[in-house]
């Protein structure tokens, strides 16, 4: 149970920035994702929170004590690794009580909570077998159990699923974040899948080039993405991106009222619709592509007629439209994100962003 | 590449064979030649069975040797070698174990010189600096002595270099779990490296211990004292006898005898050997 705090946190490889400046204070309890593009600072941070990698300037606070200088088992973290990082030669059991032995921790003790671990996760057979003897997700599962048996104030996960494959990943998504909830540890979890970020976090860190783009709960980054780079980032097929000319000759355009500053405006996928409602919206004239039907829902990539852009429509079902056919697209103007491709900011509302 | 073709398994096997047979007939004419008595071998005709003198000629070289020529029993001989091969294996084992963690896992200022200054001493095998080194070994007064025997034959870069080599297979991420489970730097290389090595090591004390068991060149010239003669240059001892026919049955039971103990290192170490290429533990 503890919070962890950075403060102006920055990293240079050489000369090289690696991470900018970051502030982030996690709250006890809560479980933070860090997502980003790959090379975006994610993983340097979080290393740098568990002390294997030097900080060239900043604070961490782990449980309010200031632990740059700590080594790694001095600063009650557990971390679970991508590739799990197991110790091959030692059994289940092994593995689990390692790093309570380094500590002196009495016997009776470590029994208890290699038990108590063991029962959670459900690896009690396997204790007294090889790592190499288990399938990935048995790894990944005692690779979680090495962290829960130290009770630490904070979990660090450094992409832990991505090592599995696409179903045994959604279920032990749903199990950390059911274990997460159980333990209330304070958790950062770094990953690159967007999906992952948005079930898993209390609240999310955007990050790009080193600098936190947005941060807040899913909802929030989702509905009202700070910037065109998170806009662009979260959501899948990624937000439309179109400059204002694209639209400024249909229909209704008059009645947007786009703030002072918008060229670039952003449209949900599932917010463009073939019907038109009886709220007043914007129509697009536009030649169908490509339509994907991709199950509950169709993809359709259609082309603007007005200035040549591509959009991607998430449309339900599988309606019958062929490819080259011209259609109609509506949005509402609720639904549109205006940003200003200069600052790569909203323009609507200041965001309070840091 | 798994074709069926009689005629070339046939051609495969009698290749195979042939040299078995290449190899191992010298080695069962030395071990006929040291069942035989005095003269046997030089009547002209190289018996090819077994004879009858067997037990007698080996108890005379294990218990008195050939004092004519100048060599121990046997047994000394036989026990210097293997001391001697054990003390080089471990040694080397050690520190090259030792310096590739040092040259992987640590980031020290002239890491990569260190690495080279090790690597090149690749191209100085035992021959080629042995004037130095004799001259450095006596100056210590070592020669006639065990210290002297090994120390010389330690040093030497070809472990270092395989260790590296298997240590840079070790994720990083191994250490850094390690480190964060409150392991330090000798602990992990106790509880984690040594065991993950295991085979390696294994692989390498069999090579290892062959090397030094055929050392012949630097315990020749270290050594004038028969306590500290090692067999494989006590052999050259007795077939060197002046002024006389050697004693080939005698000197055959010596070959004999100091080939057996490499053999059953390789025997028995072999098992480990190729659990260890076949089981890679990570």
């Amino acid at each position: 149970m503890a919070t962890i705090n950075l403060v102006d946190l920055k990293k240079n490889y050489g000369s090289v920035p690696a991470v900018k400046g970051i502030n982030l204070s996690v709250k006890d309890g809560e479980l933070i994702v860090l997502v980003g593009p790959s090379g975006c600072g994610k993983s340097t941070l979080l290393r740098m929170v568990a002390g294997l990698e030097s900080v060239t300037s900043g604070r961490i606070e782990i449980a309010g004590r200031d632990v740059v200088k700590a080594e790694p088992a001095e600063r009650d973290i557990a971390m679970v690794f991508q590739n799990y990082a197991l110790y091959p030669h030692m059994t289940v059991r092994g593995n689990l009580e390692y790093g309570l032995k380094n500590r002196g921790t009495p016997r009776e003790e470590i029994d208890r909570r290699v038990k108590e671990a063991a029962d959670i996760l459900e690896i009690g057979p396997m204790l007294d077998r090889k790592p190499r003897q288990l399938s990935g997700g048995q790894r990944q599962r005692v690779a979680m159990g090495r962290a829960i048996v130290r009770e630490p104030a904070a979990f660090l996960f450094d992409e832990p699923l991505s090592n599995l494959d696409a179903k045994l990943r959604v279920q032990m998504r749903v199990e950390i974040r059911k274990l997460q909830r159980r333990l209330k540890t304070t958790s950062l979890y770094v990953t690159h899948d967007q999906l992952e970020a948005m079930t898993l976090a209390d609240r999310l860190v955007v990050m790009n080039n080193g600098l936190v783009e947005q941060l807040g709960t899913p909802t929030e980054v989702y509905d009202r993405p700070a910037t065109l780079f998170v806009a662009g980032f979260i959501g899948s097929p990624p937000m439309n991106l179109l400059p204002v000319s694209a639209l400024d000759a249909a229909s209704g355009f008059d009645i947007l009222g786009l703030p002072p500053g918008t060229d670039v405006v952003g449209i949900r996928p599932d917010h463009l619709t073939l019907e038109s409602s009886d709220e007043p919206s914007l129509a697009l004239p536009a030649t169908v592509e490509l339509l994907e039907p991709i199950g509950g829902e169709s993809h359709l990539h259609a082309r603007l007629k007005n200035g040549d852009h591509a959009v991607i429509l998430s449309v339900p079902g599988r309606p019958e439209i062929e490819e080259g056919a011209t259609i109609t697209i509506h949005v509402k103007p609720a639904d549109l994100h205006p940003f200003n491709r200069e600052s790569g900011r909203r323009t609507d509302t200041a965001v309070a962003n840091p | 590449m798994v074709e069926n073709r009689p005629f070339l398994s046939f051609l495969t096997h009698l290749v195979l064979i042939i040299g078995v047979v290449l190899v191992a007939f010298p080695v069962y004419l030395a071990f006929v030649a040291s069942t035989h008595g005095e003269g046997d071998f030089l009547s002209g005709l190289v018996p090819l069975w077994p004879g009858p003198h067997l037990i007698e000629n080996y108890r005379l070289m294990l218990t008195e040797g050939i004092s004519t020529a100048g060599a121990p029993p046997l047994w000394i001989m036989l026990s210097n070698s293997l001391i001697i091969a054990i003390i080089i294996a471990v040694g080397k084992i050690a520190i090259s174990l030792l310096s590739a963690y040092a040259i992987v896992f640590f980031k020290f200022r002239f890491r990569l010189i260190a690495f080279w200054i090790i690597f090149i001493t690749l191209m100085l095998p035992v021959e080629v600096r042995i004037i130095p080194t004799f001259k450095v070994v006596a100056d210590l007064g070592l020669l006639n002595s065990y210290v002297g025997l090994t120390l010389p034959l330690i040093a030497s870069a070809t472990a270092t270099f395989l260790f590296r080599q298997f240590f840079l297979t070790i994720p990083d991420e191994l250490m850094e779990a390690a480190r964060v489970d409150g392991a330090g730097p000798m602990k992990f290389f106790r509880d984690i490296l040594l065991p993950l090595s295991r085979t390696n090591i294994a692989a390498l004390f069999v090579i290892l211990f062959i090397y030094g068991w055929v050392q012949y060149l630097w315990p020749m010239l270290v050594t004038t004292d028969s306590r500290y003669y090692t067999v494989v240059m006590g052999i050259k001892r007795l077939a060197a006898t002046a002024d006389a026919e050697p004693r080939w049955h005698l000197v055959m039971a010596a070959v004999t005898l100091a080939m057996l103990p490499p053999v059953l290192v390789v025997i028995f170490m072999q098992r480990l050997f190729i659990k260890g290429l076949v089981e890679t533990e990570k």
